[in-house]
């Protein structure tokens, strides 16, 4: 039997089994999978850990970064993507960097830089489930770093102010989500009827974006006119995910 | 400054976005694709970005010739190598310089549909989220590499203390960038697995095709062309990054390949076979 494996990873809200994509990531996976892992929600308790979420323990092993807990997984024998092909995996690894490379600028901008969002959603939000004083540092340490990772990714000449960084990883991020809208087409999940890795990492950055009510929008606007990836991200929901919406 | 529809010789050249004024000329004779010094100072990555964008102009037929300059770098508008001048425009990079030359009627990836197109976007990202970064990493990061190969190249064209101040400026540019994207705490195993992973996903794709969208080559071919065989040819401290790509023969046999169809025959001095066959690098085998 396989040691018992706990991931400890940032909780949910709006629907959403966890906020933080990474966190969906690993969680959508191991549901998919069928990896019997118990979740331990961050809470305002000095226990769980807060940098590097999410985190897999499993007996004396502690890993993190969605790939690598990934990786763990797949050689305990909980592997999603059994029955793709070569040339279907390759295409995993090359949409997931599309979306690390187009669609995350943006996802963090929302979430973490831009400041409304910041100020009246996110922040609040972290801050309550971080312990005091901690909560008076971390969210502002996230967002940053947030800042810092578009500007050096980002930010270089001919762009030289963070307006125009903006308007430009918002242009490649709607693009990323037409791309991903024109690849899925009408199918169930990404390679046919069962879900695989690169449909967990695509629900672990789109659901945020698309159910997290924040007060600026533009990006959350864009995706709900791409139809197909919020029924993908719906089905997901209510098909692994149903206990935890009920829960909510 | 607003664009309004009012006549082209009304408008100011600041005001029309440069690629529509200028893409009713045709390709001119005297296009020039700018590069650091060959020989002594361009680095990996750039030799591979370079490589890149020649293979993509030669695949559409456009000639162009290469000029090596010290600070090709310091003149491109964005900061990064090659750049082009193609009539009164300077555009740097693949990306644009793809858009800049389908917008004057030139396309290589026309003929592909919606699903393929966004499959040839992943695949170039893939290529500059692992193998361009893992070039940067191993440049930069490995110390080794940083001592004996990078800071003597990257100043050479400069007097002392100007060669190693620009050095140092550049290295901790670079490494203030992986430490922001999560590579800083990898180890050069680790990297070079990802190198690994990547050929082998590229070469998964590739298959036994001989582009990687079947018949005609595509701005991917060209991207990928260009890191691969910069990879196989440039004597680094050890073997290892070569070494992972040349496990996938068809990896190999598609630099090959790409590297007889666009660029040997022409004698031209900036074609890649010349600069492959120069000093300081090894030949394809």
């Amino acid at each position: 039997m396989a040691a018992p494996m706990e991931l400890s990873c940032w909780g949910g809200d709006w629907g959403l089994p966890s906020l933080h994509p990474e966190s969906l990531t690993v969680m959508a996976y191991a549901k998919f999978s069928g990896a019997p892992l118990t979740v331990n929600t961050i809470n305002n308790s000095w226990s769980t850990p807060k940098a590097d979420v999410p985190v897999l323990i499993s007996e004396d092993t502690v890993i993190s970064q969605p790939a690598k807990i990934l990786n763990f997984l797949r050689k305990q024998r909980y592997n999603a993507d059994y029955e793709l092909s070569a040339k279907q995996g390759a295409d995993t690894l090359a949409y997931i960097a599309l979306l690390e490379e187009k669609l995350l600028p943006a996802l963090l901008h929302t979430f973490w830089v831009e400041a409304e969002n910041y100020c009246s959603v996110t922040k609040p939000w972290f801050a309550s489930r971080i312990p005091f004083p901690l909560s008076l540092y971390l969210p502002g340490k996230m967002s940053r770093e947030a800042l810092n990772r578009i500007l050096l990714t980002r930010g270089g000449p001919p762009l030289y102010s963070l307006t125009e960084v903006e308007a430009q990883i918002y242009r490649d991020a709607k693009e990323c989500l037409n791309l991903l809208s024109k690849r899925l087409g009408t199918s169930q999940f990404f390679f046919g009827n069962t879900p695989t890795t690169l449909d967990a990492f695509v629900f672990g950055f789109l659901a945020p974006v698309y159910k997290v009510c924040f007060p600026r929008v533009q990006l959350q606007e864009h995706l709900k006119q791409l139809t197909n990836l919020c029924r993908f991200c719906d089905d997901i929901l209510t098909c692994y995910f149903k206990l935890t919406i009920t829960d909510g | 400054m607003s664009l309004s529809l009012t006549p082209r010789s009304t408008r100011s050249r600041q005001q029309v976005p440069a690629l529509e004024l200028h893409s009713a000329e045709p390709w001119p004779e005297n296009a020039a694709l700018y590069q650091q010094l060959k020989e002594d100072q361009i680095l990996l990555s750039d030799n591979a970005a370079s490589l890149a964008v020649q293979a993509f102009l030669q695949m559409c037929n456009l000639p162009v010739r290469v000029v090596c300059r010290a600070n090709a770098e310091y003149m491109s508008p964005s900061g990064k190598v090659p750049f082009i001048h193609v009539g009164n425009q300077v555009v740097s990079e693949l990306g644009p310089i793809v858009q800049f030359v389908k917008a004057k009627g030139h396309s290589l990836s026309d003929g592909l549909d919606e699903v393929q197109k966004a499959e040839m976007k992943a695949y170039m990202e893939l290529v500059n989220n692992m193998l361009l970064t893992a070039e940067l990493y191993l440049q930069w990061c490995d110390d080794v590499t940083v001592e004996e190969i990078t800071h003597p190249r990257y100043g050479s064209p400069y007097p002392w203390p100007l060669n190693r101040i620009l050095s140092y400026q550049k290295q901790w540019e670079i490494r203030r960038k992986m430490k922001a994207i999560g590579w800083a705490g990898k180890s050069l195993e680790q990297v070079l697995e990802d190198v690994d992973q990547c050929c082998q996903a590229l070469s998964q794709r590739l298959g036994t095709q001989p582009y990687f969208f079947n018949k005609q080559p595509t701005e991917l071919d060209a991207l990928v062309f260009g890191h691969l065989f910069t990879i196989l040819t440039t004597q680094l401290i050890t073997d290892e990054l070569s070494e992972k790509v040349k496990n996938y023969g068809n990896l190999t046999a598609f630099c090959r390949r790409i590297e007889q169809q666009y660029f040997e025959g022409h004698d031209k001095d900036g074609s890649a076979a010349a600069s492959a066959r120069s000093a300081k690098r090894s030949l394809l085998r």
